[in-house]
């Protein structure tokens, strides 16, 4: 087996074929003899480091972008990505984290100035269906979780690749992506960022926070598209959850992305909001620091609009002793005069409100 | 295959407080307590559990989760991974297995504080040469190999532990080497992480970047840790140790002006072994790969010859903790947080990731005295601060840059004063030309904080994107570097200053300073002459265009 592989030096090409060839037995029932396919899954397994070390290099060489691009042209020209994604579960933990790698190094290559692999998922999005319920599976989450934000990443590609291509890089990216906001799987992500497990949650929340601060004006148009469902499960799963760390990173991904400039019709209308009031004002009372802090930021926004509407005045004077109370002696833990600015800013906005 | 046995090893681990029985407190940091306890359904199966407070962590809590993420991905006899991890309410709870014997830090201060017997350092290094050879295949950097990462078991079974400030060569922030145009650069990384004592040069010196050869300086630090009973230049304050670090080799020899105990022989291979590690050149250092291959660890012993040798009549790691804690009480407490804390004043999130805000699971040996990098509280630990600082997109600001280039060899003037005029005692420099890589880094500094599209006015280029960030880094990173090289001249001025008995060891050893320093202006001149070729080359391409 070994003499027949060796005999000549196989050319990228090969080795994609040949992967994708095993990757096909991989997906098939294991009735075969054991030992024969013990053998050809560790043959698999070895195919996939031998694709990473051509895309990425290794000590003693570095990765040559000829044999990259053949790589990845043979990868997209069959449906190899598909079958890597779909048969990861049937490789071992070092195959897997191959894989991984193999597949972004791949979002990222060129063939012929285009992004190839950006295509290739717009034609096939169902696999970003199976990349997003990796999320559901201990055992896959932080492979298909790291896939997957590699795919929805597309814009931060080689800087030349930007100057040269950056027209259709945004319109090929953006499609995928408005794509993918739009897709039910979006909801999912309010209960991902919740698993018991720190580390599937933490990559979950790192994707989350990627799709919404990424491709602004995707994000603002998406924002706005479904406001309704999406700021309802946003207060209520996330803001208002029981979970110290959900509600810390909750508070602070929307202080970004309300202080967004794109987004800033959104914060318009956030920030009109009664019940939004009540539970940013909740948020400013918990005993953890960092959620006031990043509270502040976002309750900021609500006395500083010109525009409040008459509730949310009436809210604000019926808790302006209070307000004025605690901002009396809210402070950062290190010097920061911006924040400092901003809550003179605040007070005087409460202090100046009258019934 | 080894899916198979993949999952039979996975135990699924419960993922609630409630299914554990905490036993003992075994360490304690100012943002982590580490316990001994049993998981209650798992046969109390004995583990230990380190409880970090989220609430002093950054809100995308990316440091924690690269740690989480690491360690559930890596799988070697050699590395301690977490059986799982989970929150309770502020805590993040990791839960990883009880190596009964602690830190081989916490070992050598207890019982060994002249360090251990040749054949056991073998045996331990090889181990920790194992780990090193498969985390680098996978294309991570430990970034704090040292002997307080390094754990025991009571079968003799060693492990490397404390993920918390490694990295990936292949997830890093690949900007900087134009991903994915190829070259060797973009497997390196430049933020500054580790432990000053066991930190490689180029760490030190991270604008040109490093890769996975600054581990192998740590593991011959780690060596001489484990011949010695502690680091080398411990008896400096980290910020010095820093300074020397990077002006001269380490040699064994070193040790014996220090130590008292003069006696002790060290084995022609192990320090042929140690000298590889601790070469200046990174590129010259062996790979973790080859070094298992070094002399030294032939007919290496078994882990029975460390239960033997060091692990028997050892005290509990609950009895070593307690006596470090009566013995040193409250100083010991303040001296742990207060290097936690000077990291905590500035609050710089970019410098969260550094070795002194992490609290590893059995770094709390803080009964080692001089062995523990305290930081001093005079100015000269400005120099790490500002080393530390340097990293993310955040760049250095705080010190006016115009008077730091060029006074690298005014020694008479003391501090501040150092001008341009230094320049001129030495010999075919030009000032004009320093005057101006730091005035285009200002610029650079400045558009970066504009971050408008067509930033830094002095950078002419008014295309976007990529290109010009990258341009204001590089130029960032030359200022940096300038700073850097400043302060280091100032505290050396300091240094001399300070012991004006003036032996002539110390003059030689400002005459190498001057030497590397001399070079290092050489290399970044190079550098800046490289900047200014690109830039043309992109006004270039840029007009064309």
């Amino acid at each position: 087996m070994k003499g027949l592989f060796k005999s000549k030096p196989r050319t990228p090409v090969d080795i994609v074929r040949q992967t994708r060839d095993l990757l096909i037995y991989a997906g098939r029932n294991p009735d075969s003899r054991e030992n024969k396919r013990e053998e050809k899954m560790s043959e698999l397994c070895k195919n996939i480091r031998e694709l990473k070390v051509i895309l990425y290099g290794n000590s003693e060489s570095e990765p040559v972008s000829e044999a990259c691009a053949q790589l990845t042209a043979e990868f997209f020209r069959e449906n190899t990505l598909r079958l890597l994604i779909l048969f990861l579960p049937k490789l071992n933990l070092e195959a897997r984290k191959d894989a991984t790698q193999v597949v972004a190094n791949l979002q990222r290559q060129q063939v012929n100035s285009k992004l190839i692999a950006s295509d290739y998922l717009e034609s096939n999005k169902d696999l970003l269906d199976t990349l997003i319920a990796g999320y559901e599976n201990t055992d896959m989450a932080l492979h298909y979780g790291a896939m997957l934000r590699e795919c929805i990443r597309h814009q931060c590609v080689a800087r030349i690749a930007i100057l040269n291509d950056q027209i259709v890089n945004l319109l090929s990216n953006n499609f995928l992506f408005r794509m993918f906001l739009q897709s039910k799987h979006m909801k999912k992500f309010f209960d991902y960022i919740q698993l018991p497990n720190f580390d599937i949650a933490a990559d979950a929340a790192a994707t989350f926070k990627e799709l919404l601060t990424r491709h602004k004006s995707t994000v603002a148009e998406f924002l706005s598209k479904n406001y309704d469902w999406f700021f309802a499960e946003y207060n209520s799963k996330l803001l208002e959850s029981t979970n110290y760390i959900t509600r810390r990173q909750a508070v602070k991904l929307l202080g970004d992305m309300l202080l967004d400039r794109s987004n800033s019709a959104v914060m318009t209308r956030y920030v009109s909001s009664r019940d939004n009031l009540r539970i940013l004002m909740n948020l400013l009372r918990e005993s953890s620091k960092s959620i006031q802090i990043e509270a502040f930021h976002v309750f900021k926004l609500f006395a500083a609009n010109q525009n409040k509407p008459p509730d949310i005045i009436s809210i604000l004077v019926a808790n302006k002793s209070k307000l004025l109370r605690l901002f009396a002696d809210f402070k950062t833990d290190k010097e920061d005069e911006q924040f400092e600015a901003d809550k003179a800013q605040v007070v005087k906005e409460i202090a100046s409100l009258e019934p | 295959m080894a899916q198979q046995d993949e999952e039979q090893k996975r135990v699924q681990y419960p993922l609630d407080s409630d299914y554990y029985k905490i036993l003992d407190e075994i360490g304690v940091g100012v943002s982590a307590v580490v316990y001994k306890a049993i998981c209650v359904p798992i046969n109390s199966t004995m583990v230990a559990i380190k409880a970090i407070d989220l609430d002093q962590s950054r809100a995308d809590f990316d440091d924690v989760r690269r740690e989480a993420k690491t360690m559930t991905l890596l799988s070697h006899p050699n590395i301690l991974n977490a059986h799982c991890s989970f929150t309770v309410d502020r805590r993040l709870w990791v839960v990883m297995p009880f190596m009964s014997a602690g830190s081989l830090q916490s070992i050598l201060s207890s019982t060994f504080p002249d360090g251990l017997s040749e054949p056991c350092i073998s045996v331990i290094l090889k181990e920790t040469l194992n780990a090193l050879s498969y985390l680098h295949g996978q294309g991570h950097l430990h970034r704090d190999i040292k002997a307080s990462n390094i754990l025991i078991d009571s079968n003799g079974s060693v492990k490397l532990a404390d993920f918390g400030v490694s990295a990936s060569i292949y997830e890093s922030n690949l900007s900087r080497g134009g991903w994915p145009s190829s070259s060797s650069s973009s497997l390196m990384l430049t933020d500054l992480a580790g432990t000053p004592y066991w930190m490689a040069p180029e760490v030190i010196h991270s604008h040109n970047g490093y890769s996975l050869k600054a581990d192998i300086w740590s593991f011959g630090i780690t060596a001489l840790e484990l011949a010695h009973g502690r680091p080398p230049l411990s008896h400096l304050p980290p910020s010095k140790s820093l300074l020397l670090n990077i002006t001269k080799r380490f040699r064994f020899s070193d040790y014996e002006k220090q130590q008292k105990d003069k006696n002790k022989k060290f084995s022609k291979t192990f320090k042929d072994m140690v000298a590889a590690c601790l070469d200046q050149d990174p590129s010259k250092r062996p790979s973790a790969e080859k070094l298992l291959k070094h002399s030294f660890f032939k007919n290496c012993k078994g882990s029975d010859f460390l239960v033997k040798n060091v692990l028997q009549g050892l005290p509990s790691i609950e009895e070593r903790y307690k006596e470090s804690t009566i013995l040193h009480g409250q100083s010991v407490m303040k001296n742990g947080s207060s290097e936690d804390e000077e990291v905590d004043d500035e609050g710089d999130p970019v410098r969260q990731n550094i070795k002194q805000r992490r609290i590893s699971g059995w770094n709390f040996n803080e009964d080692g005295f001089e062995l523990d990098p305290v930081f001093p509280t005079e100015s000269r630990d400005e120099l790490i601060v500002k080393l530390v600082r340097f990293g993310g997109e955040t760049i250095i600001q705080d010190h006016g840059g115009e008077s730091s280039q060029s006074g690298e060899f005014e020694f008479a003037s003391c501090t501040e004063e150092i001008g341009v005029s230094g320049t001129e005692n030495m010999d075919n420099s030009n000032p004009n030309s320093l005057n101006e890589i730091s005035e285009e880094a200002q610029m650079g500094v400045q558009g970066e904080e504009q971050s408008a599209v067509g930033r830094s006015g002095g950078v002419q280029i008014g295309g976007q994107g990529l290109d010009t960030e990258a341009m204001v880094r590089g130029l960032v990173l030359l200022k940096t570097s300038l700073d850097d090289q400043r302060e280091k001249v100032v505290s050396m001025i300091r240094m001399f200053q300070g012991e004006e008995g003036g032996e002539v060891s110390k003059e030689e050893q400002m005459g190498q300073v001057i030497d590397e320093l001399r070079k290092e202006l050489e290399i970044e001149r190079q550098r800046n002459f490289e900047m200014e070729m690109e830039l043309e080359f992109l006004k270039l391409q840029i007009s064309g265009a």
